[in-house]
Order: structure tokens, then C-alpha cells, then sequence
């Protein structure tokens, strides 16, 4: 039996960048039929290994998640974000220390099962728009028409086993894992409530109309349960954790690929506290993986990955804007833990890309070649012709060391 | 701001844009879909208007005979049960038929002037058990075939159909010199006659009394329903014999034959305050809260000269230069809302099929297949229907029931409100935040908001929007702003 047999899911037609007719409506009827809100993605195969993605919706400031604090240049770029293991910072390394807002992931590192790779990036370079940067984040790819995900990709490169069942072919399901290799789609029973950076859209949203603007600031004021949306952060940590819980539990069963997304980290404005409550969230999501895998934690990768870095300076609204290089997360007990993997490019304004950015010295692809090679053993080959066309990957890899 | 026709009318006068959709710009184009309207089946009552008549006298009566058996110490809880159930599920597909006839029928402003007079003439599902089903088939045979008609015509259609003559008690009023009245059991019930001069014709506060209430109720005993065919029958021993004065016309039973209501509705119909009522309820509904008076005045003149007749009276509307401009001034409705939110992502008939079938297998009035699922999956199937069927509530009837505006259940015979202090609040923009961000999880993950910005408000979209809508932190954000923007949720 074919268990990955063409089942499309959702494809949205593009016909130069517009929309067309058509499109829209494959893509409409195919996702439809069976709605599901906040969905994990998991794809099924054999072996103990496991892999599972994270995508860091919103641009996720890599500086401030692990600062380094030891260069030189960076308390001057961030006056008002930028932390010290003298002020709270947790020190990792002597150079890199980390946000206190995650200090659930410090035992992790301690332990070896977690890792931070700094100044990395997708091929994406220049526009720094969400849509695009997280496009070509899941696609692993520049070209606009490819409209399958990299993960989708990897599961025609990994030797099947029929034992797989069947959960839901109908539902809404992400880029990352969208294409022709059947995967499942399951999701929590939480609705997440929003994040700080989309109610912070949603405020502009609204500040052309009066009327609006002051119901959606009741809105918030209330904190109303009544719909979710405004549940207010102990809900969403719940909810992120349900998530998680979702995806450790599957992983632990039958499944060996998840993916989900945490939103919440487009920090224009009020960086300090938007950041510590998705940083939180992010560390819920990687403690609450470990708890559900259980003796599967062993085998696991974690990847959690964002579509771009954020500006190296502050803006005038004590928030970053969006940048290029940024940070990537591995954990797990299968990863090469308790560092801080990076080619460092340093801050000073000669070394950021267009004097604003820190520049990107390595490929998130290659880091998720470098993982899908040691979790599945996938080739080399394989890996930069048919996941990742026209990277450039070997077993030399700087991530395969550790 | 200016909008273009098109925009301005598929937003003002339908039920918003549509992908590929034809676009009406001017009055006439408006004013021919319902010509096309009135003469079109709507996708509900589900078995269609005779089926339905059938299906609900069946359950009527099959009840009836129950409750006697009852009565005699011998019930049967099953046969209760069971009707229950099937009323329900009817109900509950004729909802949905009626959320998709609004997101898929072309004729924009057929369709609003649907829920425009089913509003004003409002009868609820929630009355009683038959009720569920008598509603769908009150709004398909009497109000959507007249509503570009004679008012007068659309009065009597509405008022004497067994729908309203249950909803508002006329079944149970007997004039008190009736011969029925006489031996005392029952009396008066002005509940339809009142609402009949306050919301349908004169409107409050126009200047009628206490005692042409009770001449309004008086004139309508003897008017009830025949439950066997669900016809509506004039009982001449519940009848009050005139003369009645009602608004200083003698009103007269002339030997039992039941005319007088007829004559009653026919000047009610074409009152100087009923012709103010109506159309400034028009006004206020399709432009602004405040009526502008110059439209209004069009308006009257035109039902003055013609009689009432509705299309001239909906044309002097929209030939009036103030129908083309400042738009924006009303809060789309729950309903108007989540139906053009539905069109913007062009959503076709499976959706809506599958969302109701994920309903349908899940409930407890559920079908054989609805059983068979349940007992052939185990508990991680019957989970997943539970959490579909959830899911699919939510996306459709359950929003509107959330919201504040359930298909067919007004909180009274006034109908829902139509102004920007109901519909908008924080709890109100809450909900209609959390409705977006669900179908756009669920229906347009992949889509680019900016691309969706343009199918579901056109023109009609501020640069700012725009700009804040292509800045979306993600595109299920971007896609969930362009629902929840003031600018689609404004009309």
C-alpha cells in the first residue's frame, strides 16, 4: 500500500502573484470540508526518531532571546531591551546569555538537550515581509511558485511502513507540511487567544475609527472570556501547552514528524514585556514536548525556526523592526546540545547587514538538512535536490559536529 | 470617502462583494434581481413549500394524537421524543439553507429585502415545537414572492399566515360577544392586533390609542389555523360582530363572511403613518441610523403616488443621491456579517454541505449514519466527530447564536436591532475577532491578505488598512484583520 499517495491539501493558485478565481476555489473546497482551529500537523513513519518544527510566527528577535551580552557593541544598540547577567540575564556561556523569560529552557541547555544557533536566516533577503520571509521559511525555497512545504518534501525521501493510520485528510493544514505526501492534520481543543503583537495590529487596525477604537479597548479592559480571543495570557499558555501536549502525545504513538506555530512576536512596539510572554510560551511548548515524549524525548529533534531577525538597533517605540539574521532553537535528547552554535558576525555597524541588521553567517536549511540527515538519514543528495533544491549540504556540516 | 458603485452597492444593498461575482451599479440593475428574486425557489423549506406542509401537519398531528393518548394515562415518550428530534433536525437544515441561500444567491438585494421584511414581520422558530418548522415555510411562501409587490399585499400575506397568526396568539383570541365568548371560557387576546398597529403598519407612537388596539384585535377574531392542513380558517362562533370603529371607520362582519380584517389590513396598508413608518425603517436599515428625511420624503411620495407598490417605492431610494454616498454609516448585522464574510472566501455549496454534515452525524437528532459512525469508531472517532461538529457550530449557526442574532428567533415581535449601539460593543467585536481568526485558520490559511483585502472590500479599504493588512505578523493575522476591520464590518 502507497501510504503517500497525491492527496492535496488546500494549494492556493497563484498566477502572478494575483489570486486567481480558480485557485481559490480548489484551494477553498479541498480545505474546507472539515474545519479545525490551532492545528498541529504530523506526518507518520517508521523508526524511533522524531522530528518536530516550530515556527516562530512574527519575526522572533534572536538579540533578545540570547543576548550577547559580550559583545562589545550591544548594550549601546540596545539601551532599553538589552540585559546583563547583572541585571537578570542568565549567562550561558561567558558571552551569550538568555533571557530570563525563558528560564525554563536553561535546564535543558545545562543538560545538553537544547541548543541556540545564532545569526541564521532563509535565502530571503531585502523586502522583510512576514508572508513572503514565512513562505520561503516553509517552502525551504526562493521561487514564489513553489507552493509545497520542505517538510512535505521530506517525507517522499524517508523508507515507509503501512502501519500508519489515517486521522484526517480534510482539514486545514500549514505550508510547511502542505504537498503531495499525505500527512494528518489534528487539532487541540483550545482556541488560542491572541497575542500581544496581534492585538497590538489590531489596535492600529482600529485607530482610524473612533467608534471602533473605543470598543476594542473595552475589549481589552474586560479581558473577555466570552469568545477566547481576549482569554488573556494564562489561557494562552494553556493553550500553547495543550498544543504541545497534542503533538508529544501523538509523537509518542504512531507519528515521528509534528509542526505547529507560536505566535506572537512581530514586537514593534513594548518589546520588554510582548517578548517575555512569547518567550515564555516558546519555553512552555519545549518543557511540555519533553513531558509528553517521555522516554521518546531521547530520540527527538526540535527545530523552532522564524522567517526573519529583527533590527540590531532599538526603534523610537522601544521595539525592533524587522530584520534578517536571526536564532534558531534545537532541542532534544538526540541534538548536539548546551552551546551556542554561530559564526558570530559581530555588531559592530561595519559588521550589520545595511548597518541595521546582524548579518546572517549561516542557513536555517541547513540546519534542518543537517537534522532530517542525522534523524531519518536521508541523503546528502537527496536532501539538496529534492528537500532543500540548491543548498548546499555535506556530512561536514558544522551542525552534524556539535 | 468615495466609493465606487459597484463597491458601494454589493456593500450598502447586498450582502457584500463576492469573487467573480456580476456587480450591480445603479438602481435598475438593483431593482431587476427582484423581478429574478421573487419568482426563485429559495433552498429552504428543504422539501419545498407543499413538503413542508405535509412534514409539519404530520408531526402536528402525530403530537396531537399523543398528548390526547396522554391525557387517557397512556403516553408514549417515544413518539414525543422522536418528533422533537425531527423538528430540530429540520430546523436546523433549513438554518443552514438559509445562512447559504444569502452567501451563494446573486441577487444581493433580493436577499436582504428578505431578511428586511421576514425582520419586520418577525415570527419566531423558538414559539413551539411546529414552529420550527413553520417559520422557513412562512418566510418562502409569504414574504420572499411579495416583497416587490403591493405593501398591502405583503401585509396581508405576512399577517394571515398561520406562522404569525401562531407566533402572535391570534389562534387563542375570541371576541367576547362571539358566540364562543358568550359561554364564557376564553377571551380577547390583542397580542396580534397591538403588534399589527405598532410594528407592522402605523409604528409607535404614531397616534393611535388603547381602545384601536382592542378594535384591531376585535376586527381579527375568528381568524385561526387549521392545524389538519396548517391552513388558516375563520371560525365565525370566535368572531366579534361589528360594527367595530377602528381610526374612525366602521368595520362590519357582514353576516359571518370574515371580510372585515381584509378591509382593515387594506387601509392600514396605505396610512399616511404606515407609509412614514415603513419607509423610514427602510432608510434606517439600508444608510444610517438617523434617516435622512429627504430620502424618506421621496420615498412616501412615490408609495403615495403608486399605491404602495414596493419596487417604486425601493427605486425612489435608490435613485436619491444620498443611496451613493457616505457609506459606511451602518454595523453590518451578525447575520450580514458572517454571510459576506462566507462570500469574500468565496465559499462553495460542499463547504457548507460538509460543515452540516459534520453537524448532522454528531447530534443527538443525528441520523443512521450519524449511529453507525459513533458505534463503528470508538471513542477517538466519536472525539473527532464531537470536535468537527463543534468546529462546524461555531463557523455558522453557532456564531450568529453567539453573536446575538440566531436564524429565526428575534428576542421579540419587534425583530433584532438595527443600530450601531447594539451591534457594536466590546463583546459584540469580541466575538466577530474570534469568528474571523477561526475561518481563518480554517478556510484561508494560504491566501494573501492583502489579495483577500482586495475580493472582500475593493475600494472600499483605507490606505491605512491596507498598509497595517500587508504588515500582518502572519497571514492567518492579516486574513482574521480583514474580516474583523472596521471597514467590513461597517456597510
Amino acid at each position: 500500500m502507497d501510504l503517500f499517495k497525491g492527496i492535496s491539501l488546500g494549494g492556493i493558485g497563484q498566477e502572478g502573484g494575483r489570486l486567481s478565481r480558480r485557485g481559490f476555489l480548489a484551494g477553498a473546497c479541498c480545505v474546507a470540508a472539515s474545519p479545525v482551529l490551532t492545528p498541529v500537523t504530523f506526518a507518520a513513519m517508521p523508526g524511533d526518531n522524531r522530528f518536530v518544527t516550530i515556527i516562530l510566527r512574527g519575526a522572533m528577535d534572536g538579540l533578545d532571546l540570547v543576548q550577547p551580552y559580550g559583545d562589545p557593541a550591544y548594550a549601546a544598540l540596545r539601551p532599553k531591551l538589552g540585559m546583563t547577567p547583572d541585571t537578570g540575564l542568565l549567562d550561558l556561556d561567558g558571552f551569550y546569555g538568555l533571557n530570563p523569560a525563558a528560564s525554563a529552557l536553561l535546564p535543558l541547555f545545562q543538560a545538553g538537550e537544547l541548543a541556540f544557533v545564532h545569526a541564521v536566516s532563509t535565502p530571503y533577503r531585502d523586502q522583510r515581509s512576514h508572508f513572503d520571509g514565512q513562505d520561503i521559511l516553509e517552502t525551504g525555497g526562493m521561487a514564489k511558485e513553489q507552493k509545497t512545504g520542505w517538510l512535505n518534501r521530506t517525507l517522499a525521501s524517508i523508507p515507509r511502513s503501512d502501519s500508519r493510520r489515517a486521522i484526517d485528510i480534510n482539514t486545514s493544514m500549514e505550508l510547511i507540511l502542505t504537498g503531495p505526501n499525505s500527512s494528518d492534520s489534528w487539532s487541540s481543543q483550545s482556541d488560542l487567544a491572541l497575542a500581544d503583537d496581534e492585538i497590538a495590529f489590531l489596535d492600529r487596525l482600529y485607530a482610524g475609527d473612533p467608534a471602533f477604537a473605543k470598543v476594542m479597548e473595552e475589549a481589552k479592559q474586560t479581558a473577555l472570556s466570552a469568545a477566547g480571543a481576549f482569554s488573556g495570557d494564562e489561557k494562552r499558555g494553556a493553550g500553547i501547552a495543550d498544543m504541545a501536549q497534542l503533538a508529544g502525545g501523538m509523537l509518542r504513538k504512531d507519528y515521528r514528524i509534528a509542526s505547529f506555530s507560536i505566535n506572537g512576536w512581530d514586537t514593534h512596539v513594548g518589546q520588554r514585556n510582548q517578548f517575555a510572554k512569547a518567550a515564555g510560551e516558546l519555553a512552555t511548548a519545549i518543557t511540555t514536548l519533553k513531558q509528553a515524549l517521555g522516554d521518546a524525548w531521547k530520540n527527538t529533534v526540535v527545530l523552532a525556526m522564524t522567517e526573519f531577525g529583527r533590527t540590531a538597533r532599538e526603534n523610537g517605540t522601544n521595539g525592533t523592526d524587522h530584520g534578517t539574521g536571526g536564532l534558531a532553537v534545537l532541542a532534544g535528547g538526540a541534538v548536539p546540545g548546551g552551546k551556542v552554535l554561530s559564526r558570530w558576525p559581530g555588531l559592530a555597524e561595519d559588521k550589520l547587514l545595511d548597518q541595521r541588521d546582524l548579518m546572517p553567517t549561516g542557513d536555517i536549511r541547513e540546519i534542518a538538512a543537517a537534522m532530517l540527515y542525522k534523524q531519518f538519514n536521508i541523503s546528502p543528495n537527496t536532501l539538496t535536490t529534492k528537500v532543500f533544491p540548491g543548498l548546499s549540504f555535506d556530512t561536514s556540516s558544522v551542525y552534524l559536529k556539535g | 470617502m468615495a466609493l465606487s458603485d459597484p463597491t458601494l452597492a454589493a456593500i450598502r444593498f447586498g450582502y457584500g462583494l463576492r469573487p467573480g461575482s456580476d456587480m450591480p451599479s445603479d438602481p435598475d440593475a438593483l431593482l431587476a434581481q427582484i423581478r429574478r428574486g421573487v419568482v426563485a425557489k429559495p433552498r429552504f423549506p428543504r422539501e419545498g413549500i407543499s413538503g413542508r406542509r405535509e412534514a409539519a401537519t404530520r408531526i402536528i398531528s402525530l403530537r396531537a394524537a399523543e398528548a390526547k393518548a396522554a391525557k387517557d394515562g397512556k403516553p408514549n415518550e417515544d413518539i414525543r421524543k422522536q418528533t422533537q428530534r425531527d423538528a430540530q433536525r429540520i430546523y436546523r437544515q433549513d438554518a443552514m439553507a438559509r445562512l447559504v441561500q444569502s452567501v451563494q444567491s446573486p441577487l444581493g438585494f433580493y436577499e436582504r429585502l428578505a431578511t428586511f421584511w421576514t425582520d419586520h414581520f418577525s415570527t419566531s422558530a423558538l414559539k413551539s415545537l411546529p414552529m420550527r418548522m413553520v417559520v422557513p415555510l412562512y418566510e418562502a411562501e409569504a414574504i420572499r414572492p411579495n416583497l416587490g409587490g403591493s405593501f398591502s399585499k405583503l401585509l396581508k400575506a405576512a399577517v394571515l399566515h398561520p406562522a404569525m397568526l401562531i407566533y402572535l396568539d391570534q389562534t387563542q383570541s375570541v371576541g367576547p360577544d362571539s358566540v364562543a365568548g358568550q359561554k364564557g371560557r376564553r377571551g380577547l387576546n390583542e397580542n396580534l392586533g397591538r403588534e399589527l398597529l405598532e410594528l407592522h403598519t402605523l409604528g409607535v407612537g404614531s397616534g393611535y390609542s388603547q381602545g384601536d388596539v382592542r378594535a384591531a384585535a376585535l376586527i381579527l377574531t375568528g381568524l385561526s389555523v387549521d392545524n389538519r392542513g396548517l391552513d388558516v380558517i375563520y371560525r365565525p362562533r370566535f368572531a366579534e360582530e361589528g360594527p367595530i370603529s377602528l381610526l374612525g371607520r366602521e368595520y362590519d362582519d357582514e353576516e359571518g363572511s370574515g371580510q372585515d380584517h381584509m378591509l382593515m389590513l387594506e387601509d392600514l396598508a396605505n396610512n399616511p403613518a404606515t407609509i412614514r413608518h415603513v419607509c423610514a425603517k427602510l432608510v434606517r436599515h439600508f444608510i444610517a441610523d438617523e434617516p435622512p428625511q429627504d430620502v424618506t420624503d421621496v420615498m412616501m411620495a412615490a408609495w403615495t403616488k403608486t399605491g404602495g407598490d414596493l419596487t417604486e417605492v425601493y427605486r425612489a431610494m435608490l435613485t436619491h443621491p444620498r443611496a451613493w454616498s457616505e457609506p459606511g454609516r451602518k454595523i453590518k448585522q451578525p447575520f450580514e456579517f458572517v454571510v459576506s464574510g462566507f462570500r469574500a472566501l468565496d465559499l462553495p455549496d460542499e463547504s457548507f454541505a460538509s460543515m452540516l454534515k459534520d453537524i448532522d452525524d454528531n447530534a443527538e437528532d443525528g441520523g443512521p449514519v450519524g449511529k453507525a459512525i459513533a458505534l463503528a469508531g470508538g471513542e477517538a472517532a466519536k472525539e473527532n466527530a464531537k470536535r468537527k461538529a463543534n468546529r462546524a457550530k461555531s463557523l455558522t449557526l453557532g456564531a450568529l447564536q453567539r453573536m446575538g442574532q440566531p436564524i429565526w428567533q428575534p428576542p421579540s415581535p419587534a425583530g433584532f436591532a438595527d443600530t450601531e449601539e447594539a451591534w457594536l460593543s466590546a463583546s459584540q467585536l469580541a466575538e466577530r475577532i474570534a469568528w474571523s481568526r477561526m475561518v481563518a485558520r480554517v478556510f484561508a490559511q494560504k491566501l494573501d491578505p492583502s489579495d483577500f483585502l482586495e475580493m472582500a472590500l475593493g475600494d472600499a479599504a483605507s490606505a491605512q488598512t491596507r498598509k497595517i493588512i500587508s504588515q500582518a505578523p502572519s497571514r492567518v493575522h492579516g486574513i482574521t484583520m480583514v474580516l474583523a476591520s472596521a471597514e467590513f464590518n461597517r456597510r
